[in-house]
């Protein structure tokens, strides 16, 4: 399947989205520092789940001030059709982010899985594949294991019973483990508000990288499985950036986005 | 092919005796330099120097940190001159990293006098001002103590994190990759200043209690002052400081390049460290520790806590037991926040050849001024 570059478009005032369109959640990040957590990881508010799960569908989003250019990004990042309802300071950040996404370049490329999801549909399934999406654990859909994987989760197996699903994490940790750090496509290390996706062809990538904190990141370093020699960052908001330390060693390749707004595109060649 | 080495640690079979060790996996390409990577040239020595008047009413006198400096470094290297002690070490041509400790700062920090009085010491023996750098890691405790007023005009004065959680101030090819509860980001990595600019460091811990660690020292000040994204260690009772304060310190170049230690113990922690919230917990040894060797400089500091938190009632930093932990009560000596690990100092000695720890064979040189 082919990833297509849709961009988004704004609702007008008092105009409805039309009727089947799936309404997603305002993207960002919750600070809960009241509450106790394993991790302290913020809690992020993400919708790419949703975009592949429904892949096709219409998405609507309901957004205020700067949340409508992330909203923008978001949709196209996972190839969606969206349509976002914003208030006067949310359209013209969405004005801004959407002249933005119309100067990065169109390509052909594939999304990139490490494992598969057999998806029933259900809250559990979508649970689950939230906070996968949220680690950067890259899933396929599928509506029947596919053997080309070697991790093909299906709740209610055997291996993955829906009683270990009620605890997400644990279950989300035990796929990571079944695939190993090493192998996983993408990795991303100096923050853990950031969600990235991943294309590729035969001699080409492209990175997405969705920050949802609101506030930038420096130094954010990326690790994509596979060789390539070269990479242009289209970051938003940031004229002539360019990719750093730039390291391909053994079966990956590593550089670092210096400054990350609320979204980048890096594409990288062999 | 070029020198990249990559350390796999599969540590657990190797460590008889300690409890159970994540799998680190150390990535650098800089070799260990010759004589120089720690312990170095004296393995096992320390020169303890106590000044009576270095600390009145909270006030530091200047004279007697000077004083306390020579007479530690010439009786560590047994040379009759200062500058002839000094110059041992680092030539004109260095670029020195002074590695201050500031995580208490302003209540406890490396004394500026101190400080001061090393930056001479750099200058006497030709180190240009501008090659001089007094660093830590975060801006805001940094500048909250006025080195400045200490030093003289061109000495940097620099953070690595600018502002916090920036990783630029980081070298992406130098870290310590390791997982301690299923974070997803799971790198540590060196700071550039190290990497790239230093040639040489000098430690300047201070004398404190560390509710995680156990105390903190010169160890804990080189690993956990020079890495990025160190707190996750400390997440939970049952920490991993044991073990990753030793694998940190103990990664090129920063092993290499740290040739002086200089235990800053004009004030101490005895409990509520690193950040010493309360006074209390505070008191003076007027001491100095000098020397090359981490390990044996952080087992005497193990012992002047230990005394002291004795003498005031609380707990051995050894008690290991569960009724004491209390995430809460971090300023109640009689609680303990995390299960402390002092056993760092000895795992850092017996994984990773950092010194000495065997208290029977570390010769200290007891010295008043």
């Amino acid at each position: 399947m082919l990833a297509a570059l849709l961009l988004p478009s704004l609702l007008t005032a008092g105009t409805e989205p039309p009727a089947g369109a799936v309404k997603l959640n305002e993207p960002r990040v919750q600070y809960r520092a009241d509450e106790a957590s394993a991790t302290r990881s913020p809690w992020i508010d993400a919708n790419g789940w949703r975009m592949a799960r429904d892949a096709g569908k219409t998405f609507v989003y309901h957004v205020k001030g700067e949340a409508a250019a992330l909203a923008a990004a978001e949709s196209f990042t996972y190839g969606a059709g969206a349509l976002i309802s914003a208030d006067a300071p949310g359209a013209e950040a969405f004005g801004r982010m959407l002249q933005f996404l119309k100067t990065v370049p169109e390509v052909d490329l594939t999304p990139v899985a490490d494992f598969g999801v057999v998806d029933d549909g259900s809250a559990l399934d979508g649970e689950l594949l939230n906070l996968l999406t949220r680690m950067n654990l890259l899933y396929k859909i599928e509506k029947n294991a596919d053997r080309s994987f070697q991790v093909n989760v299906r709740l209610g197996t055997k291996e993955y019973p829906k009683e270990d699903a009620r605890n997400p994490s644990v279950l989300a940790h035990k796929i990571r483990a079944q695939i190993g750090d090493e192998n996983r496509s993408l990795r991303i290390y100096g923050s853990e508000v950031v969600v990235g996706r991943l294309l590729s062809g035969p001699d080409q990538a492209r990175v997405f990288l969705l920050n949802y904190s609101g506030r930038p990141v420096l130094g954010l370093r990326v690790r994509v499985r596979g060789a390539y020699s070269k990479g242009e960052l289209h970051a938003a908001g940031l004229a002539d950036a360019r990719v750093a330390d730039w390291n391909q060693d053994g079966p990956a390749t590593e550089f670092t986005v210096p400054e990350l707004r609320a979204f980048a595109v890096i594409d990288l060649g062999r | 092919m070029d020198r990249r080495f990559f350390l796999q640690l599969a540590a657990a079979p190797m460590l008889a005796g300690f409890e159970e060790i994540p799998s680190y996996k150390v990535v650098s390409h800089y070799p260990a330099a010759k004589n120089s990577e720690m312990p170095g040239p004296y393995r096992g020595i320390v020169a303890r120097v106590h000044s009576k008047s270095v600390i009145h009413h909270e006030r530091v006198d200047q004279a007697s940190v000077d004083k306390m400096l020579s007479a530690g470094i010439k009786t560590l290297t047994g040379a009759k001159a200062e500058k002839e002690a000094w110059a041992s070490f680092f030539s004109p041509s260095d670029v020195v990293g002074i590695k201050v400790n500031c995580s208490g700062a302003p209540r406890i920090c490396a004394s500026p006098e101190v400080v001061g009085g090393i930056v001479r010491n750099l200058l006497s023996v030709g180190v240009q001002p501008a090659n001089i750098y007094i660093y830590e890691r975060f801006l805001d405790q940094l500048t909250s103590v006025r080195y400045k007023r200490f030093v003289p005009e061109g000495v940097q004065i620099v953070a690595i994190e600018t502002p916090r959680a920036s990783l630029l101030g980081y070298d992406p090819k130098t870290y310590v990759d390791v997982s301690f509860f299923g974070e997803d980001d799971t790198r540590s990595n060196l700071a550039r200043l190290v990497t790239e600019r230093f040639t040489k460091i000098i430690n300047v811990p201070n004398a404190k209690e560390h509710q995680a660690a156990g105390v903190t020292g010169c160890l804990k000040n080189l690993a956990y002052g020079d890495f990025s994204n160190v707190a996750r260690s400390h997440m939970r009772e049952q920490t991993n400081t044991l073990s990753f304060i030793g694998t940190l310190a103990a990664v090129e170049p920063l092993r290499s390049k740290c040739v002086l230690n200089i235990m800053d113990g004009i004030r101490a922690v005895w409990h509520g460290g690193p950040f010493s919230e309360n006074k209390k917990y505070r008191f003076h040894p007027k001491t100095m520790m000098v020397g090359t060797d981490p390990v044996a400089i952080d087992r005497l500091l193990l012992d002047l806590i230990e005394e002291k938190r004795k003498a005031e009632g609380a707990p051995s930093l050894w008690d290991r037991s569960m009724d004491k932990i209390d995430r809460r009560a971090h300023l109640d000596f009689h609680k303990n926040t995390f299960i402390r690990e002092p056993g760092h100092i000895e795992y850092a000695a017996t994984n990773f050849g950092l010194g000495e720890y065997d208290r029977n064979r570390i010769k200290v040189t007891a010295v008043e001024v």
